[in-house]
C-alpha cells in the first residue's frame, strides 16, 4: 500500500496511463558498477520509487570521476561510492531500501547478488565483468539492461535470453577494449537514464523498446540508430536453450 | 564487386573514409567474407565489436553482396 507521502511524491508520474506505482514499489532493482552509468541510473531509479535497489561496487571515488559520476562530490573522494550513493538516495528518497555490496561483481559472487532481482543494471566500466553479468542473467533469466560508452558513444539495450539475443549474440568476448576510456560526462548521462527508463517500463510490463534491439547513440552528430540483435546460434552463453 | 563500409566512434579513424565523413567504398571479390574484407584494408577484426547492416545485426562470417552498405561499431566498455 502507497501512503499518502507517497502519493503526493509520485503523483505526475502516476498520472501516466497505465503506470503502477505499487509494482516499483515491490521491485528489487540490482545496479552493478556506479560509475557514470550507475549514477545516473539509480538516483531516477530512486526518485522514482523503486523500492529496493541493490548497490554493487568495490570503487572508492576519485576525482577524476567527478566529470560523470553525479552522486558524488569533492567531500566523496577516498568514500566508497555504495555508502556515497546510499547517503544521496537516503536524502532523495529515505523510503527506499539501499542494500550494499562493497565488492567487485565476479562469477563467484554474480548469482548470489542478482537472485531475488527482477532486473539487473549494467553500470560496469569493462567488458569481462559485463560478461559475467550477462551469464548470471541468462541463467536466473533476469532481464539484463546493458550500456556501454566512450567518449561521444554510447550503446543501451536490454537482453532477455533465451527469449532474446544475449550480450554474447552481440560481440565476442575476444574483441579489443581499452581499460581507461576516454568519455564525455554527458554521454553516461544520457545512456544511464535511458537504461532507467528501461527498467521502469520492463517492471511496469510496458513494451521495452530495446528488448532483443540495440541503441547506438552518437554524440558528435546527434546520431540515434536502433538496430535488431538476433540470437546468434553459435552463442557460447545462450544457443542451446 | 563494390561495398561500402561505415564505421562508429574511433573506428573510423582506421576505416581512412573516402566518400563521406563515415563511408568508404571498398572494391572486394564475391564470396569473400566481411572478416576477410576486413582483414584486406587492414582492420583487425578484434577492433570491431559487431556490425550490422539494414538494421540487423550480420556476424563476420558473413559474405556481403555487391552495393552493400555494412556499418562497423567499435568495442565500447566505459560506464
Amino acid at each position: 500500500m502507497l501512503s499518502d507521502e507517497e502519493k503526493q511524491r509520485y503523483s505526475r508520474q502516476m498520472l501516466i496511463p497505465g503506470w503502477d506505482q505499487e509494482r516499483l514499489k515491490q521491485a528489487t532493482v540490482l545496479i552493478v558498477g556506479l560509475g557514470g552509468l550507475g549514477c545516473a541510473s539509480t538516483l531516477y531509479l530512486a526518485a522514482a520509487g523503486i523500492g529496493r535497489l541493490r548497490l554493487c561496487d568495490g570503487d572508492t571515488v576519485g576525482r577524476s570521476d567527478l566529470n560523470r559520476q553525479t552522486l558524488y562530490s569533492e567531500s566523496s573522494i577516498g568514500l566508497f561510492k555504495v555508502d556515497e550513493a546510499g547517503r544521496r538516495i537516503a536524502r532523495l528518497n529515505p523510503s527506499i531500501v539501499v542494500e550494499k555490496f562493497k565488492v567487485f561483481v565476479d562469477s563467484q559472487n554474480a548469482g548470489k547478488l542478482a537472485e531475488g532481482c527482477q532486473v539487473i543494471v549494467d553500470g560496469l566500466d569493462n567488458l569481462e565483468s559485463r560478461f559475467v553479468l550477462n551469464k548470471e542473467s541468462f541463467r536466473q533469466r533476469i532481464p539484463f539492461v546493458y550500456g556501454a560508452v566512450h567518449g561521444w558513444l554510447g550503446y543501451a539495450g536490454v537482453f532477455y535470453a533465451p527469449q532474446t539475443a544475449c550480450l554474447a549474440c552481440l560481440m565476442h568476448p575476444d574483441i579489443v577494449s581499452r581499460d581507461r576510456v576516454p568519455v564525455a560526462g554527458i554521454t553516461p548521462g544520457l545512456i544511464g537514464l535511458i537504461q532507467a527508463s528501461e527498467v521502469i517500463k520492463w517492471i511496469l510490463g510496458r513494451d521495452t523498446s530495446l528488448l532483443g534491439r540495440l541503441l547506438i547513440y552518437d554524440g558528435t552528430d546527434l546520431s540515434f540508430e536502433i538496430i535488431s540483435v538476433g540470437k546468434n546460434p553459435a552463442c557460447p552463453v545462450c544457443a542451446r536453450a | 564487386m563494390i561495398i561500402f563500409l561505415k564505421a562508429g566512434g574511433e573506428l573510423r579513424t582506421k576505416l581512412n573514409p573516402d566518400v563521406d565523413y563515415y563511408t568508404r567504398r571498398v572494391e572486394t571479390e564475391r564470396g569473400q567474407t566481411l572478416r576477410d574484407i576486413l582483414t584486406g584494408i587492414g582492420i583487425n577484426p578484434a577492433f570491431v565489436a559487431f556490425a550490422y547492416k539494414d538494421d540487423k545485426v550480420v556476424r563476420l562470417d558473413h559474405v556481403p553482396v555487391d552495393g552493400d552498405v555494412i556499418t562497423l561499431q567499435p568495442p565500447v566498455s566505459g560506464g
